[in-house]
């Protein structure tokens, strides 16, 4: 028990220094920065490169790591994030996205895409509690993220710059007005945070014994959830997060093994969001709006689409193209249309009931165990499991996810998050194997297999989730549901069951992303639980924030750029992500509020 | 200047969006059309990881890919004909391996294709390779269902994970080990299936497993899972993963105080680097050091070619048989789609640095009699165990 205790602690530990860094940019930008996780496996490889391949000394290679990572923050900040951040959170942090991507694939281009042995710059092992053995670096660690933590909280408290930090975090607005320069504080935030990203990165790295690029990912989501679980902005609170998360961890592990991880984290969050709907020590704000729609809805209006634009499209989509595309083409198309269906039907969600879950590939993956299960095993037509996958999905997952909706803000966006990838790891407990044959559709004898096949049952598919997504807006209940995103006080003021309402939109999602995962599972005839990773859900997400939150059709376009896009680049080769990234950041740069709405 | 830039953004859109649709549709005509005298070139595809997550693999693959043809060209080619290789990068990624198999299918220039990495990648292109008539050599592919479920167009020449871990069962219990420990990746297509054939196997050769976790490949942390293993106090440790993970299993194994043999690891860099790593056993298809001449070739070859690479590992050995085994098989077919699958099912004695020589079992579609040899890890190197 004690040999667990102290793993957990160690584990802890790691989480705590990670999670600083998370919560000090949430608390001033209010972004949710996914190019955190990127400089942790950044530090490590960069400081693999420095001892292991320049020969440098550790203390010679460790200021220089923070230096590289505080400058990489600064031109982040000062040329994607902040010039977004300022009125549209929501498209900073996609761009963030972006910019973890061209992160990644930048540092797996120039170190290689291999795992390498971490070079011992301190004793790993040299020191024991009973069986357990641990090292001066942990100790180092240990001292360090105490070191960080009553640093930044006396400087935050005390100091004038650290002041400002706090006023700007507190009231952006208001802070300007008083004359804090706002602009330099973000950028002095988003330094600190990056060069303790970087040097987390070291320290995890020491603590693996290996790192590759992409290294940490794994361990800065958890260190996310830490900084979440005790409550984004406050440093205190995601240093106990970190321990807290770890501990618990280690028992969960110890007690229902290690493929169980996942559900541990994210039932751990969800049960503390739950009662502590702003985590252990932040705020619950009392009057919220969501932070991350809100304000998107104020700005821009969608382009008035002229009414030749749909008979034109769909002739297009299903005369020109199939007669003159090639099935290279067609199977490009499938997957674009299978995922505007996904987000089309996500809209409803994300931008009418401003809930920005990040958790689809959970329902697309039970739509499509659901339907390649039943279909496989009861025989059952995939014409009747269609449907009956995208109720599987909206029913599965609202009743997963009924006691989330009276959490706020981001913390609903992370608890989405965590339902998605504790309903991919159960599915993983149920299902171990692949699941391998899912019969492909037919129409009496005939068998429909070919990328022509898929293309035209995809595409009926998607112009019945168009109208239906069309109807819902139109009706009574459309305009209910939106009153809930754009102003949620308001409408709970006018008696709408606020709750209710956002569980319904984010059922109708759900069904729809059952919908699509019905119809991927039956054209690729295999899946297991790796297709329906984090990624899964973040492109999703990425497609509806890049065609317009609120606009069902412009799903269709992001779908277009986003997965067609990926095809599109492939005579870049190797730096194909990294110019798809540098697009995306370009899209988000000039049309944040997405393609199809015009900018305000 | 505002609306300027607006619309440059709007245009610029536009034309991504054009680009895309263009590009797609501008894949088929690859094929070369041959010049006089000059003997057309033979083109086999690559679909695999160049980028993302799996991009390691693709890497070592690509690089053993380059040397073999290489080599083969400089001996004349396929009666004549150059090889070369077209590359699609696929992520590993159903979404984009089923695409990338369409666009080999549609150009017609191609006569095999290698890979995908991984199952998710690999089975569901299959139907659109054996709709196209197209050889799909998923040389990687460990899990017996890409063949045995597949059709006569997938071929491996992979050994498939219920047969290492059977071995690897055998081959501890001859050692007089009485019990082990194991951890294995809870992985569907690789880590539950290798350790369902090796669990039924301990069982009925009579070696206890005191207790089995399951670990996720991505974690860093592996100590509770490890504590909770070893505390029946088994005689030896089981790590069924591959390289990356087994080093950090094995350091935190030593970590916690875990003094017994590891069998497990795999020959790859962060692997063979770690220093608790020394000692581990392991089965091996391909072994670096071997004395045998054409892997000394073959190895010093590679390193000549890459002088960065500190080990020559399965993966690239696999890749570099795998070409020579295509190659090998449209000598005796034909160098059409048609001949090629001719070819596989005829060719015999291909020469290895794997196996030393391949024959393909033609219901199976794998090697026939695959075998292992017992490796130990001393000073970093693997060399062939007899102890």
């Amino acid at each position: 028990m004690l040999d667990t205790l102290i793993a957990g602690v160690l584990r802890g530990n790691v989480y705590a220094l990670g999670a600083v860094g998370i919560s000090l940019v949430f608390g001033v930008m209010n972004v949710v920065n996914f190019a955190q996780f990127s400089f942790f496996g950044l530090g490590a490889m960069l400081t693999w490169f420095f001892v292991a391949r320049l020969g440098l000394s550790f203390w010679l290679a460790l200021p220089l790591v923070l230096v590289v990572c505080a400058a990489l923050g600064l031109i982040i900040n000062a040329a994607v994030v902040r010039p977004l951040a300022k009125f549209l959170p929501l498209a900073a942090m996609l761009s963030t996205y972006a910019v973890s991507l061209i992160l990644d694939n930048t540092s797996q281009a120039a170190f290689g895409a291999n795992s390498r042995v971490f070079p011992q710059v301190l004793q790993t092992s040299n020191l024991h509690v009973g069986n357990m053995r641990f090292g001066t670096a942990d100790v180092v660690m240990l001292g360090i993220t105490a070191g960080v933590m009553i640093v930044m909280s006396l400087f935050l408290k005390y100091g004038k710059v650290g002041r400002a930090i706090r006023a700007t975090a507190q009231d952006q607005e208001a802070a300007l007005q008083m004359g804090i320069p706002v602009a330099l504080v973000q950028n002095l935030s988003f330094v600190i945070a990056s060069a303790l990203g970087g040097l987390a990165g070291i320290f995890i790295a020491l603590y693996v014994g290996v790192a590759d690029p992409t290294s940490g990912l794994e361990t800065g989501m958890t260190a996310f959830v830490a900084a979440t679980l005790g409550g984004l902005g406050s440093l205190v609170g995601a240093v106990i997060g970190g321990f807290v998360l770890g501990i618990l961890e280690s028992f969960g592990i110890y007690f229902f093994g290690g493929s169980a991880d996942q559900i541990i984290v994210f039932v751990i969050l969800i049960a503390v969001l739950i009662i502590r709907p702003g985590g252990l020590l932040g705020k619950v704000p009392l009057i919220s709006s969501e932070p991350l729609t809100g304000t998107f809805l104020g700005k821009g209006r969608p382009f008035r689409i002229p009414r030749w634009v749909w008979p034109a499209a769909l002739a297009v989509a299903a005369v020109i193209v199939p007669l003159i595309g090639n099935d290279y083409v067609l199977s490009t198309g499938t997957q674009v249309l299978v995922y505007a269906i996904i987000a089309s039907g996500f809209t409803i969600t994300a931008g009418q009931a401003g809930v920005m879950a990040l958790g689809q590939a959970g329902p697309i993956a039970i739509g499509a165990y659901t339907s390649a299960l039943i279909t496989l095993y009861l025989h059952v037509s995939f014409w009747v499991a269609l449907p009956l996958a995208g109720l599987a999905a909206a029913l599965i997952a609202s009743i997963l996810a009924s006691p989330i909706w009276g959490v706020k803000g981001h913390y609903i966006s992370i608890a989405t998050l965590g339902i998605g990838i504790v309903i991919v790891a159960v599915i993983q407990l149920i299902v171990p194997l692949g699941v391998q044959g899912i019969p492909w559709p037919k129409i009496g004898d005939t068998v429909l297999f070919t990328a022509q096949d898929f293309y035209f049952i995809d595409l009926g598919v998607l112009v019945l989730t168009l109208l239906v997504m069309w109807r819902i807006r139109r009706s009574h209940l459309g305009r209910v549901i939106s009153s809930v995103g754009a102003d949620e006080v308001a409408a709970l003021a006018s008696g709408v069951r606020v709750r209710d309402y956002k569980a319904l939109a984010f059922a109708i999602s759900a069904f729809f992303a059952g919908i699509g995962g019905s119809l991927l599972a039956h054209q690729y005839t295999y899946i297991d639980t790796s297709i329906f990773s984090m990624l899964m859900s973040l492109v999703v997400v990425t497609i509806v924030i890049l065609g317009g939150v609120n606009l069902p059709y412009g799903a269709v376009v992001g779908s277009l750029i986003l997965i067609g896009g990926l095809e599109a680049l492939r005579f870049t080769d190797e730096l194909r992500i990294v110019v798809y990234g540098l697009v995306l950041i370009l899209v988000v740069r000039f049309r944040p509020g997405g393609i199809l709405v015009r900018n305000s | 200047m505002k609306k300027l830039l607006q619309r440059a953004a709007v245009v610029s859109v536009a034309g991504f969006m054009a680009l895309g649709l263009a590009a797609c549709s501008g894949a088929a005509d690859a094929s070369s059309t041959s010049g006089s005298g000059k003997k057309s070139t033979v083109y086999f595809g690559v679909s695999a990881a160049e980028t993302g997550q799996y991009a390691q693999y693709g890497q070592q693959f690509k690089e053993a890919f380059d040397l073999a043809v290489e080599q083969v060209n400089a001996k004349g080619g396929i009666n004549g004909h150059p090889v070369a290789l077209k590359y699609e990068d696929s992520q590993s990624d159903p979404k984009q391996s089923v695409p990338v198999a369409q666009k080999f299918v549609g150009d017609s220039s191609v006569v095999l294709v290698f890979g995908d990495y991984s199952s998710a990648a690999s089975i569901p292109a299959s139907p659109i390779y054996t709709a196209g008539k197209l050889l799909q050599y998923g040389f990687n592919n460990s899990n017996p269902d890409f063949t045995a479920k597949g059709s006569e167009y997938q071929w491996s020449t992979s050994i498939t994970t219920s047969d290492t871990y059977k071995w690897t069962a055998d081959y501890i219990k001859k050692r007089g080990i009485k019990s082990v420990g194991v951890s294995y990746l809870n992985t569907a297509d690789w880590g539950i299936p290798a350790f369902q054939a090796f669990k039924s196997e301990a069982d009925k050769v009579g070696l206890k497993i005191t207790d089995s976790e399951a670990v996720l490949d991505t974690a860093d942390d592996y100590k509770p899972s490890l504590i909770k293993a070893v505390k029946g106090n088994p005689q030896a440790f089981v790590h069924i993963g591959y390289g990356p993970d087994a080093s950090k299993i094995v350091t935190q194994l030593r970590a916690i105080g875990y003094k017994g043999t590891f069998f497990g690891g795999q020959d790859e860099e962060s692997f063979d680097g770690t220093p608790a790593a020394e000692g581990a056993i392991n089965g091996a298809q391909f072994v670096e050091t071997s004395t045998d001449p054409a892997v000394k070739s073959f190895v010093t070859a590679f390193k000549k070619k890459y002088p960065n690479e500190t080990d020559v590992t399965s993966f690239e050995a696999g890749a570099y048989d795998a070409l020579n085994v295509a190659v090998a098989a449209a000598k005796k077919g034909g160098i059409t789609r048609a001949g090629i699958l001719k070819g596989f099912k005829e060719v015999k004695d291909v020469p290895s640095v794997v196996y030393g020589k391949i024959t393909f079992d033609p219901t199976t579609r794998r090697v026939q009699s695959p075998q292992l040899t017992p490796t130990i890890l001393k000073g970093g190197k693997w060399v062939v165990y007899n102890g």
